[in-house]
């Protein structure tokens, strides 16, 4: 069987289309390979090659074949579009959260900004805050891991 | 204050208030506790309206600040488009009531109406994502300069009246933003982002031109080449390289 290379920028990029599209599935298939990308609970990622594949119903059950191998750590917390991030409510005020300070079930952690569009970024679980990846104003892709809540 | 209402089509529910901290704030305490699409925030003047980033928008009396309560089951990532058809729907209305001879109006990165170069309106939206990633509302802030406008900005700002439309009340901006607002949102839901693109761009000040874009810790000078599929400002810099900007304070060098 050969070797099915993840093409991360790939994945990423439709995934980024996916989210900006508001579609729930993404197929796309270049001579033997193919990439799936869906929308679930978690962005779900189906690699595998296309024939035998073909025949197959979408997600019945098949593992994913391949996973990115930058798969986020347990806790993160991703950037659910491209926009530019701030840690504060406002220049010069004090950040929503600092490492090691325990966060409720749906307390904002940042702020993510597109065109105007103010997205809080809410605590998926309560917890502590393990790490901040991101800086003030700082640009994210779709898919970025913001911070890490555990 | 008059008794009379504005008379909006039934798509909207007017809560209507005589002052309030902010139209915004109170449509997302609203939406929070089950509002449904269309509740639109109207009040007379807001003790703490805000901008973007921790900025006052000035609340006086006499001019128009609502909020609508939408809740349109997209992608985080797709609500920018909504501020786009809210400025188009809110420049199909302001120019309606724009006098003859008052200069064109167009629209400002991402989405500010600009009459003769001088900010009229503004719009700021604030979303909040449900569990499953989805929208679950979003708040269109909508803030129109009618009978005054403040003097000490960073950018130039004008109102309906310095512009020549006489007369014209918060009620009937109201009634007439109601019309064009929800048309452009009607358009976006059949249609999509292509048709909003479109015309956002036919009004577009600055398009091709030289213009500085303000970010938070840095300006950048380029030219703006392009509006992406997703609303993002594209500028070309002097050497050639392309940067994709999702926020940030478009300015124009003097004329």
């Amino acid at each position: 069987m050969p070797k099915f290379d993840v093409d991360e920028s790939l994945v990423r990029k439709l995934a980024g289309l996916l989210e900006e599209t508001g579609l729930n599935e993404i197929e796309y298939e270049i001579s033997d390979q193919r990439i799936r990308v869906t929308r679930g609970g978690a962005t779900m990622i189906a690699a595998a090659q296309a024939a035998p594949m073909a025949q197959a119903p979408a997600m019945a059950g098949a593992a994913p074949a391949a996973a990115p191998s930058d798969a986020p750590p347990a806790g993160a917390v991703l950037s659910p579009m491209v926009g530019t991030v701030y840690v504060s409510p406002e220049p010069g005020a004090p950040p929503y959260v600092k490492v090691g300070d325990q966060v409720a079930e749906g307390q904002t952690l940042l702020i993510v900004e597109a065109m105007k569009v103010m997205n809080p970024i809410p605590a998926p679980r309560a917890g502590k805050v393990e790490q901040i990846l991101v800086s003030d104003a700082q640009p994210v892709e779709y898919g970025d891991v913001l911070l890490v809540v555990q | 204050m008059s008794d009379r209402l504005p008379r909006l089509p039934s798509f909207y529910r007017l809560v209507a208030h005589d002052r309030i901290d902010s139209t915004s704030e109170e449509a997302k305490r609203l939406a929070a506790s089950g509002a449904v699409e269309g509740t639109l925030v109207w009040a007379r003047e807001q003790t703490a309206g805000r901008g973007r980033r921790g900025r006052v928008w000035s609340s006086p009396p006499g001019n128009l600040y609502v909020s609508l309560v939408l809740r349109p089951a997209c992608a985080p990532g797709a609500a920018a488009q909504l501020g786009f058809a809210a400025a188009v729907g809110l420049g199909a209305a302001l120019e309606s009531l724009l006098p003859a001879g008052a200069g064109m109006l167009q629209f400002k990165w991402p989405n500010d109406l600009l009459v003769e170069r001088r900010k009229i309106a503004g719009i700021l939206l604030d979303a909040s994502t449900g569990a499953d990633g989805r929208l679950d509302w979003l708040i269109l802030g909508i803030g129109v300069n009618i009978e005054s406008f403040p003097d000490q900005t960073s950018y130039g700002a004008t109102s309906l009246r310095d512009v020549g439309a006489g007369a014209v009340t918060v009620e009937q901006v109201l009634e007439v933003l109601g019309v064009h607002l929800l048309r452009t949102l009607d358009q976006w839901r059949r249609e999509g982002f292509a048709p909003i693109r479109r015309q956002w761009l036919s009004h577009a000040l600055g398009l091709g031109e030289r213009i500085d874009v303000r970010l938070e810790q840095d300006t950048l000078s380029g030219r703006f080449v392009e509006l992406s599929d997703s609303g993002a400002l594209t500028l070309e810099l002097p050497q050639g390289e392309r940067r994709i900007i999702a926020a940030g304070d478009v300015f124009y060098p003097a004329l």
